[in-house]
């Protein structure tokens, strides 16, 4: 993996919008297809991991992918909180939906974050 | 089809578990994971297919592959710090009786030895190089020195003392190097 090809640079190139397309696909469409929030961020993740078999660079500062990953937990559990309790989802039922959704999406971040933040981790610090 | 799949799976799996080279296993631990998706998906499952999918034979293949990446090479820097001797035939035969024992126990842990001969002294090895083993020489001495968090290290030490040919007249000592940060 030191010796990077050009082959796989490229054609990681091109597959890159379409691993991210993937992965958006199965988080918004995972209420009511199969996938959701854990395996669309797994895919999302995949992203990070092909980047570094392209280009085996330590330009990614993970201070602030854990910022991002703990703001993304407190908003998972802040967010069912206040529409469980304020009763949202039975005065405003046509609410569901999107709630369903951007819950979705916030799992499906958190969890790219968190597997990105231990892959680097691994890959680039853990040497011995 | 379904029973198919599952007697794959289990070929894979004993595979996986027999054959002789990290590598390999690896892969068909991958293919194994691919299998058991397949299968979640043929007992109509597909979440837990795409989790196992993604998760099972992509990332987990891909970390393992790095972590045998990382632990494969074996770098031994071999100093000899009173270098007007290193053609002294005694010198020379310690040497290659030491190096060689090395070698046979990288081999036996499928690592990749890689010996780097230098004439640098002990503290510009350790401050300026990435190295896994540092041979130091002298006279019929020889030290190895490790990193302390190198754990081939204790197995090293347990095989030289077990197979070290009691006719030739060679010392080794194993130190563990503290690095401060």
């Amino acid at each position: 993996m030191r010796d990077h090809s050009e082959i796989i640079s490229h054609t990681t190139g091109i597959l890159y919008p379409f691993i991210i397309l993937f992965g958006f696909y199965i988080i918004l469409n995972g209420h009511n297809t199969p996938g959701g929030g854990f395996q669309g961020g797994a895919v999302l993740s995949a992203v990070f991991i092909s980047r570094y078999l392209a280009l085996p660079v330590n330009d990614i500062k993970l201070k602030n992918l854990q910022i991002l990953e703990k703001i993304f937990y407190i908003l998972i559990v802040g967010i069912p909180m206040l529409f469980l309790f304020l009763q949202f989802n039975f005065k405003y039922p046509f609410w569901n939906e999107p709630y369903l959704i951007a819950m979705n999406v916030l799992i499906g971040m958190k969890v790219a974050c968190g597997l990105s933040i231990i892959f680097f981790r691994f890959v680039f610090y853990e040497s011995r | 089809m379904t029973r198919f799949f599952l007697i794959l799976m289990i070929v894979f799996a004993v595979l996986a578990v027999r054959t002789r080279k990290l590598r390999r296993a690896v892969i068909h631990m991958g293919v194994f994971s691919l299998i058991s998706s397949f299968a979640y998906l043929l007992y109509s499952a597909p979440d837990v297919a795409i989790a196992e999918a993604v998760i099972g034979s992509t990332l987990a293949t891909i970390l393992y592959l790095v972590a045998l990446q990382k632990y494969k090479v074996f770098t031994i820097y071999y100093t000899n710090e009173d270098a007007s001797g290193i053609n002294d035939k005694y010198i020379s035969k310690g040497r290659g009786y030491i190096l060689n024992m090395i070698e046979k126990f990288c081999i036996s842990r499928e690592l990749e030895p890689q010996v780097i001969y230098t004439t640098e002294s002990l503290e510009q090895i350790i401050s300026e190089h990435q190295y896994d083993l540092i041979v130091r020489q002298r006279d019929n001495r020889a030290f190895i020195y490790g990193h302390k968090e190198n754990y081939q290290l204790d197995s090293l030490q347990e095989y030289i003392y077990t197979k070290r040919d009691r006719d030739i007249d060679f010392h080794c000592v194993i130190q563990k190097i503290e690095e401060e940060d």
